[in-house]
């Protein structure tokens, strides 16, 4: 089997599991990773683009991200909870992605890559600083809660029985819950299935071209500037689609869950966890980084019970250190996979 | 005589105080193979540079066809029919030989732009880039990423490239360098092939004589950046400036 192959394989599984999430895992909190699962993956496939595939190092990819999530969320606060002002909203921060996305690509993509790399830094300073400063707009440090389109309130009735009561399948509440995951899930497919085009069409080839040897790319006759800014406002658009997306799930915007540089580095680590340049890694990445982030502590706790016999184990193995523990699995993720689990499981293949 | 292709008309770079190319005049024709030599440093790359965009002149000019190019990017001026093939490999190491050229096809046909196509659909681009990789003799390698080709093939990858732009100006810097002896052949038939179809022009940076003598029309000369010979073959060859200036005892006469 191909390296490529596999890596498709264990995807398409994810996915798979996705797809069927709320079947198999009717706890809340289990929903609840799902979507952010489903979320990150176009959040890392996006900034895959940027990193992995064309070469450029950005930190403003929360910034797009907080654009689309507080377009949605002012909308829904400010105006109306409708499907009307929900794309207005999203539209918006879509928009206003845009809109920076080219400013930075246009004054900045000619300097060299840690420049570029530091105006992202500043800009998306500038973003989170608003956001905390505007609190008449944003809700400051707070956030913002908001009700979304009434489709996706829990009490919402999808399919009902012959008594009138909300239908079960499978177990399974076909209430608002189920559409908002659904909704989720849709979304989140469809765009990156679109990014995976992308990556395969003869723009995602020039995108290589330029990571590989920007001069060449630029004397076969590729504007250089002009690819690159272009493939910036994707992922900026990608970003704030999902951003919008998550803030529906959510029911609720703030700095933490949108714009703060602690998910920009979660990013990167997925990214590099599923390898760069490979937007199937993707998947991996952000599954993995997810499931540790939720899990990691509850394992540790059971792991700490077990060993409560031993000494010292079940101090280094308290839950309050689990944040050590990923740094650990980290180190060792790199280490056995240096070019991440899909680029690592590619590259073996294609060297047997 | 044919009307020139490309001209350069003081064709001027300085570098701080050092002049690496001084006023160079010099029309290129179709149909006409022109051999630029020069010792090391005559600033013979440094004139193909600013030909290909990889520079901008200090002062003259450089039209193509009628269009000034002086200030034009690379990647415009390869648009406008000018290709140039490089004398250290430069190639996208980690693309198979087949995307390369793709890409160098995909350049000339304009269609970089398209987002949302599979590569594989556009069948016709395939077929242009697999008959350039059939004319490089490079089929049974096109799935190799591009770095792990010997040094002669890669030089053959590089023409594969220039010829994939389907330019009308072909510039050829060093194309034989470093390669070995049962290697050269292929790269200088390619470029005889090129040269026989009178459209096209082309520039060839070379320092082995005896490839000089198989291909040249026509030999400019540089030295110290300035254009000191221009003609015939043989009688440029014979001429007792170039002869100073390959035995060395230029100085006075620069």
């Amino acid at each position: 089997m191909k390296g490529n192959t596999t890596v498709k394989l264990i995807a398409f599984a994810i996915w798979a599991l996705l797809l069927f999430a709320p079947f198999f895992f009717q706890e809340v909190r289990q929903v609840e990773v799902a979507a952010r699962i489903a979320v990150f993956i176009v959040l890392v496939a996006s900034y895959d683009l940027l990193i992995g595939y064309t070469g450029i190092v950005s930190f403003a990819h929360t910034m797009f991200f907080g654009f689309g999530a507080y377009g949605v969320a002012i909308a829904m606060k400010q105006l109306d909870n409708t499907w009307g002002y929900w794309i207005v909203g999203a539209l918006a921060g879509v928009l206003v992605a845009i809109v920076i996305a080219i400013l930075i690509g246009l004054l900045s993509l000619r300097v060299k890559a840690i420049f570029f790399a530091m105006i992202t830094l500043a800009t998306a300073t500038v973003a989170l600083v608003l956001a905390s400063q505007l609190s008449t707009f944003t809700g400051g440090e707070d956030g913002i809660t908001y009700s979304v389109p009434d489709v996706f309130k829990p009490a919402t009735k999808l399919l009902t029985d012959d008594e009138g009561k909300v239908l079960k399948i499978a177990g399974v509440r076909m209430n608002g819950k189920i559409a908002a995951y659904y909704f989720v899930f849709a979304s989140c497919a469809l765009m990156f299935w679109v990014l995976l085009r992308i990556v395969g069409s003869p723009l995602g080839t020039v995108l290589k071209a330029i990571r590989e040897n920007e001069a060449r790319a630029e004397g076969i006759g590729y504007r250089v500037v002009a690819y690159r800014t272009a493939v910036f406002v994707i992922a900026a658009i990608a970003a704030a689609l999902a951003g919008a997306i998550y803030a529906t799930w959510l029911k609720y915007t703030g700095p933490e869950t949108t714009l703060s540089f602690a998910i920009m580095i979660d990013i990167l680590l997925m990214v590099v966890i599923g390898g760069m340049g490979t937007i199937w890694g993707a998947v991996i990445g952000a599954t993995l980084m997810v499931l540790a982030q939720y899990y990691l502590r509850d394992l540790m706790e059971v792991a700490a019970d077990a060993t409560a016999s031993i000494p010292l184990l079940p101090e280094l193995l308290s839950p309050d250190r689990w944040l050590l523990w990923l740094g650990i699995i980290f180190i060792l993720l790199v280490y056995f996979f240096p070019a991440g689990i899909a680029g690592t499981i590619i590259q073996r293949r294609a060297a047997k | 005589m044919t009307h020139p292709s490309l001209s350069t008309r003081d064709l001027t770079i300085r570098f701080g105080g050092h002049t690496a190319v001084n006023a160079v005049t010099c029309d290129f024709r179709p149909g006409e193979l022109t051999v630029i030599v020069g010792p090391n440093g005559a600033g013979k790359t440094t004139y193909f540079n600013m030909i290909s965009g990889q520079l901008t002149p200090s002062e003259g000019t450089v039209m193509k066809d009628g269009v000034d190019l002086t200030r034009m990017p690379a990647s415009a001026r390869a648009r406008h029919g000018v290709g140039r093939a490089f004398q250290l490999t430069n190639l996208f190491p980690r693309l198979s030989v087949l995307e390369n050229i793709r890409l160098a096809v995909q350049a000339q046909a304009g269609e970089g732009k398209r987002f949302f196509t599979p590569v594989a659909k556009l069948t016709e681009l395939g077929s242009r880039a697999e008959r350039y990789l059939a004319a490089t003799k490079l089929e049974d390698k096109a799935d190799l990423p591009a770095a792990a080709l010997p040094h002669g093939d890669q030089r053959k990858l590089e023409v594969a490239l220039l010829m994939a732009m389907e330019p009308d100006i072909y510039m050829f810097d060093e194309p034989t360098a470093g390669m070995s002896l049962d290697h050269a052949p292929d790269v200088l038939d390619l470029i005889a092939e090129i040269k026989h179809d009178t459209s096209k022009t082309v520039l060839l940076v070379e320092h082995k004589m005896d490839v000089v003598r198989q291909l040249a029309d026509r030999i400019i000369v540089l030295h110290n950046g300035e254009l000191i010979a221009d003609g015939d073959p043989g009688e440029v060859m014979s001429s007792q400036v170039v002869r100073d200036v390959y035995l060395g005892n230029a100085g006075e006469m620069a």
